[in-house]
C-alpha cells in the first residue's frame, strides 16, 4: 500500500489563508484523521491529495513520487463525498462497476468485482436500487464500494458520515474502519467530530486555522494535549491558572491549593503565572456533611449546574480556583443538587500543562 | 503576476498549477466566440446599414434624421408608448391582487394558476387574433380603439408576469407578513399596499419591463387590427424603403436594451424575482 | 379572483372556444368538415410541411448550440464577465424577435447586407443559392431569438449536474468525455429533448419575424392572409387551420411535460 507526505502546502483563497505550510506523514496501512473545526484547512487539504485543487506551494507524495502533476483522474485514489456522489441515473452495481467500465475491464470481471465489494459493505441485495432508492447510510456505503472498486492506492472519505443520523453514523464508521483493516488501504479521513476521529483512527492531525496542531494516537492527542487549542477541541478541559512556586520541584500554587505537576518537561521558572488543565473525569466530588471542612489536599465547591449527559453527569461548580466541570457518575450525582457544597479532588496525576 | 514569478523561482510547480487551473479549453471558447458572433454581428450590420446608402453631401444619419422628421414615427411610437402603459396598469391591477390572493387564501388554485399562465403560449397570437375578431367587430366602439391591444396585450403578458409576481411572493414570506399586519390592527388592502407592495417592487417593476417590452414590439395583432403602433410602422416603412427600416430597427434594438438593462441592474442586488422568473 | 377569471374568459378561453368551434362551421354556421378537409388542399400542405420544418431545425440549430454555450459559460475557468454578460444579453435578445429583427437581418445577410458584401469581397457569393425567406436562412433568423431562450434555460440544468458527480467521475478515472457519456448527458437528455420541443413551438407559433422576412409559405402568415383580405378571405379556413395549429402546439406541450417530469426524476 502507499504512504503520503504532504510537505509545505500552502493554499490562500483571496485573503483567507487555508493552508499555512501543512506537513504530515502517512504510513502505509495507516487510517489518518484530520480532524477540526469548520474552516481549519482540512477538506482543502484532502482535495489538494485528490487533485481537486491545487496548492499555491508544497509537494504531495504518494510513494514518494509527486502527484501534483497529475490530474485527478490519472492518481488512482478513492474518494467519499459528504453526499449525493452517486450518479443518479445508474443503480448500485453499475455505480460500482464505473471505476472499471471507464478501464474498459469486461462485463463479468466488473459485475463479479461489483457484488464482491457491496458484500463487503453488506448490500449485496441491493445492486439494483438506484440511489434514490436507498437511504443516506446505504448511498455511502455504496460510494464506499465504489472506491475501492478501482483498487487504489489511497482512499481519501471527506466527512462521508457528516449528513447522515447519529445512530447510523457510529454504525457507519465503525464499518469503513473494518473495510480499511481488512483491506489495509492507506486511508486519510476528514472529520470535524472528534468522537469519529479517536474512535476509528491510528493516528489523528488536530488541525486549525491552517496548520496541524498535533499529530498523534488518540490516546496521545486526549491524554497529552499539548497545545491550548487541542486541549479545548478535543473532549473538554478546565482551565486553571496559577503562580509557580518552585521549579524544579514543579509545584504550582492555584488558589488555596499547591499542584504538583507530573509533567517532566515543565520548565517554567519560579513566579511565573502558567495555565494548567484538568479533564472533568479526573475530578471527583465527596459530599460534606454540614459544616465540615474539606480533608487536605481537597477543597470545597458550590454546585452551580448539573447537566444530564445519560452514564455520567457533568457538575459544573464555582471553587476558589476558578469555575470547574466535573463529570461524576449519575448515581452520585443524583445526591447533588444546586448550591450543595462539596469537596472537590484533582487527581494530579492528570494535571497537564501547555507549554506556552 | 510579478508574485507568480517569484514564486516560479523557488517552485516551480505551484506556477504551472496556476496556469493549468485557470485555463480554458478550447472547445469552451469556440462556442462562447461563436455565440457572441451571432449576437453582435446582426446589430453591427444593423449600425452599418442604417449608416451606409446616403447620397454625397448627406449626413450619415441621414435615415435617422428622416424617420425622426416623418410626423408618423413620433404619433406612432407614442401611440405604442401609450399602449404599453396602460397594458401595464391593466395588468397590474388585475395580477397583482389576484397572485396575491391565491397565495395567501387559495393555494390550492396554484395549479390551475400555472397551467393558465402556459395558455397564453398554445395559443400563439395569430391564433388568439384569429378567434377574437368576429367577437370584436361586434362590439364595434372598442375594436376601433386602440385600448383594445392594450387589453389583449395583458393576456400576451400574463404568463411573463405571473411568473415575476410568483417568484417575488415567493421569495418573501407572504403569511407572516399579513399575519404581523393584521396582528397590529391592519386591514387587509392596506396590508397589501403598504405591506406588501413595497416588498414587492422588484419584481412588479422587473415584470412591467417586460411587459412594455412585449407590447412596444407586438405586431401581429396590431398588423392584423390595423393599428398604427411602432411597430406597424416601422414595418410600413420598411418594407418601402429598407434603410429606414433598419434604422428603425436599430432604435428598436436600444430601446429593448435600455428595458433589459433596466431590469438587469434591478437583479443585482441579490436574489430578484423577476432575474429568476425570466431565466426559468 | 373573479376578475380574473372573467378577463382570462374573455380575452383567452371564449375566443379559443368560438375558432374551434367556427373550423367546423360554414360562412353560415352549418356544421361542416370541409375546412378541415380544405387543410389538406395544396398549399396547406406545403405550408405545414416548411413551417414543422422550420421549426424543427431552428429549435435542433438553437438547442443544441445553446447547450454548448451554457455549458461553455459555466466552465470554472471563464473569467467572471462571462455569465452576466451572456445572460443579460441573452435576455435581450430572445425579446428583440419580430419586425426589427427581420430587418436586422436583412442588413445583415439580406441581397445587400454586411456580412453578403462581406463575404463578396471574399469572394463568396452566397447568393442565389441562399434566401433568407429559404428554410436555412429563416432558421438562422430564428436563432437570433431562440438561442438567447436555450442558453437562459439550459444554465440551470447544466448547474443541476452536482460538482460531487463531475468529481468522483474524476476520481474514478473518467476524463471528461467519458464522464459526460456516462453520467451528464444521460442525466440532462430529458432536460436538453424538452427544451428543445419548447423552442419547436416557439418557433411554430412566430409570425412577424417571418413576415418581415418576406416568408410566404408559412402556416402563421398563411392564417393572417386569410384575414386581412390581402389575397382572399376565408375566416373559415383560418379557424381551421388555427385549430391545427392548437393541436400541434398541445401535442408539444404535452412532451414538454413528460419529458420535464423524466427530467425532474435526476435533478432534483
Amino acid at each position: 500500500m502507499a504512504t503520503i507526505e504532504l510537505r509545505g502546502l500552502r493554499r490562500t483563497f483571496g485573503s483567507v489563508v487555508a493552508l499555512d505550510s501543512l506537513d504530515l506523514d502517512v504510513h502505509s496501512g495507516e487510517f489518518v484523521s484530520l480532524l477540526g473545526p469548520s474552516g481549519c484547512g482540512k477538506t482543502t487539504a484532502l482535495r489538494i491529495v485528490a487533485g481537486f485543487e491545487w496548492p499555491d506551494a508544497g509537494e504531495v507524495l504518494v510513494n514518494g513520487r509527486d502527484v501534483l502533476g497529475q490530474p485527478a483522474n490519472k492518481r488512482n485514489m478513492g474518494m467519499v463525498f459528504q453526499a449525493y456522489s452517486l450518479f443518479p441515473n445508474m443503480t448500485a452495481q453499475h455505480n460500482v462497476e464505473f471505476g472499471l467500465r471507464v478501464r474498459k475491464e469486461s462485463h463479468e470481471k466488473r459485475a463479479k468485482r461489483a457484488r464482491e465489494l457491496l458484500e463487503l459493505v453488506g448490500l449485496g441485495t441491493a445492486m439494483d436500487r438506484y440511489p434514490r432508492q436507498l437511504s443516506g447510510g446505504q448511498q455511502q456505503r455504496v460510494a464506499l464500494a465504489r472506491s475501492l472498486a478501482i483498487e487504489p492506492s489511497v482512499l481519501l472519505l471527506d466527512e462521508p458520515l457528516s449528513a447522515l443520523d447519529a445512530k447510523v453514523r457510529v454504525q457507519l464508521r465503525e464499518e469503513v474502519r473494518r473495510v480499511q483493516l481488512e483491506l489495509g488501504i492507506t486511508t486519510l479521513y476528514v472529520t470535524h467530530d472528534q468522537e469519529e476521529a479517536l474512535s476509528i483512527s491510528d493516528r489523528v492531525a488536530v488541525m486549525s486555522d491552517g496548520r496541524v496542531e498535533q499529530f498523534g494516537t488518540p490516546a496521545q492527542i486526549y491524554n497529552g494535549p499539548r497545545t491550548a487549542f487541542v486541549a479545548n477541541f478535543v473532549g473538554t478541559m478546565n482551565r486553571l491558572e496559577g503562580t509557580v512556586v518552585s521549579s524544579e520541584d514543579r509545584v504550582v500554587r492555584c488558589g488555596p491549593l499547591m499542584l504538583s505537576v507530573p509533567d517532566p518537561t515543565f520548565n517554567h521558572r519560579a513566579g511565573e503565572t502558567v495555565e494548567l488543565f484538568v479533564r472533568p473525569e479526573d475530578i471527583s466530588l465527596e459530599l460534606l456533611s454540614n459544616g465540615n471542612k474539606p480533608a487536605p489536599g481537597l477543597f470545597d465547591g458550590r454546585v452551580t449546574s448539573l447537566t444530564f449527559l445519560g452514564p455520567v453527569t457533568r457538575v459544573g461548580l464555582a471553587t476558589d480556583l476558578g469555575p470547574l466541570l466535573a463529570d461524576v457518575s449519575s448515581a452520585v450525582a443524583l445526591g447533588l443538587a444546586a448550591d450543595t457544597v462539596v469537596a472537590v479532588k484533582l487527581d494530579s496525576t492528570a494535571l497537564r500543562s501547555i507549554a506556552r | 503576476m510579478a508574485q507568480v514569478a517569484t514564486v516560479a523561482e523557488t517552485r516551480p510547480s505551484s506556477h504551472r498549477f496556476r496556469r493549468a487551473r485557470n485555463r480554458v479549453p478550447v472547445w469552451h471558447l469556440t462556442w462562447l466566440v461563436l455565440a457572441a458572433l451571432v449576437f453582435i454581428v446582426p446589430i453591427y450590420s444593423v449600425v452599418q446599414f442604417s449608416l451606409a446608402g446616403v447620397q454625397p453631401g448627406q449626413s450619415p444619419f441621414h435615415w435617422y434624421l428622416t424617420v425622426f422628421d416623418d410626423p408618423m414615427f413620433r404619433s406612432s411610437f407614442w401611440l405604442s408608448i401609450q399602449i404599453s402603459l396602460e397594458t401595464v396598469a391593466v395588468s397590474l391591477v388585475l395580477m397583482v391582487p389576484t397572485v396575491f390572493w391565491v397565495h395567501l387564501r387559495l393555494p390550492g388554485l396554484r395549479p390551475v394558476m400555472d397551467l393558465i399562465s402556459i395558455l397564453p403560449f398554445v395559443v400563439p397570437p395569430i391564433v388568439l387574433v384569429v378567434g377574437l375578431l368576429p367577437f370584436l367587430e361586434k362590439i364595434t366602439w372598442l375594436f376601433v380603439r386602440p385600448e383594445v391591444l392594450s387589453l389583449i396585450y395583458v393576456i400576451f403578458a400574463l404568463p411573463f408576469l405571473y411568473r415575476a409576481l410568483d417568484a417575488g411572493l415567493r421569495a418573501i414570506d407572504l403569511r407572516t407578513l399579513v399575519e404581523a399586519a393584521e396582528s397590529l390592527g391592519a386591514k387587509l388592502p392596506r396590508t397589501l399596499l403598504r405591506v406588501i407592495l413595497p416588498n414587492l417592487r422588484a419584481a412588479i417593476i422587473g415584470g412591467s419591463l417586460l411587459t412594455i417590452a412585449i407590447a412596444m414590439g407586438e405586431y401581429t395583432v396590431a398588423s392584423l387590427l390595423e393599428f398604427s403602433t411602432f411597430s406597424v410602422y416601422t414595418y410600413t416603412i420598411g418594407t418601402s424603403t429598407a434603410y429606414e427600416g433598419v434604422a428603425l430597427s436599430f432604435i428598436s434594438f436600444i430601446f429593448v436594451w435600455g428595458a433589459m438593462l433596466g431590469l438587469y441592474l434591478l437583479g443585482r442586488g441579490g436574489r430578484n424575482a423577476a432575474a429568476v422568473a425570466i431565466t426559468h | 379572483m373573479l376578475p380574473f377569471f372573467a378577463y382570462i374568459s374573455v380575452f383567452l378561453l371564449i375566443p379559443t372556444g368560438e375558432l374551434i368551434v367556427g373550423a367546423f362551421r360554414t360562412a353560415n354556421g352549418a356544421f361542416t368538415l370541409s375546412n378541415i378537409s380544405d387543410i389538406f388542399r395544396a398549399p396547406y400542405p406545403q405550408a405545414f410541411e416548411f413551417s414543422l420544418e422550420l421549426s424543427g431545425l431552428s429549435a435542433l440549430m438553437g438547442g443544441v448550440l445553446g447547450f454548448l454555450v451554457a455549458n461553455a459559460v459555466l466552465h470554472h475557468g471563464v473569467p467572471r464577465f462571462v455569465r452576466p454578460a451572456f445572460v443579460s444579453f441573452s435576455g435581450m435578445a430572445a425579446n428583440f424577435a419580430g419586425v426589427p429583427l427581420g430587418f436586422a437581418y436583412i442588413a445583415t445577410l439580406g441581397t445587400l447586407g454586411v456580412v453578403t458584401t462581406l463575404l463578396q469581397h471574399l469572394g463568396l457569393n452566397i447568393y442565389p443559392s441562399f434566401s433568407l425567406q429559404g428554410l436555412f436562412g429563416c432558421a438562422l433568423v430564428y436563432m437570433y431569438f431562440q438561442l438567447p431562450l436555450m442558453i437562459l434555460l439550459m444554465i440551470p440544468v447544466i448547474e443541476g449536474l452536482r460538482k460531487e458527480w463531475r468529481e468522483s467521475a474524476s476520481n474514478l478515472g473518467a476524463s471528461s468525455f467519458a464522464f459526460w457519456r456516462y453520467v451528464g448527458l444521460p442525466v440532462v437528455t430529458p432536460s436538453l429533448l424538452g427544451l428543445m420541443v419548447l423552442l419547436f413551438g416557439n418557433a411554430f407559433s412566430a409570425y412577424a419575424t417571418a413576415e418581415t422576412l418576406g416568408v410566404s409559405n408559412l402556416v402563421t402568415i398563411d392564417i393572417a392572409n386569410l384575414i386581412n383580405g390581402d389575397i382572399s378571405i376565408n375566416p373559415q379556413d383560418a379557424y381551421a387551420l388555427a385549430l391545427a395549429m392548437i393541436v400541434i402546439i398541445v401535442i408539444t406541450i404535452v412532451v414538454y411535460a413528460l419529458l420535464q417530469r423524466r427530467a425532474s426524476r435526476w435533478l432534483r
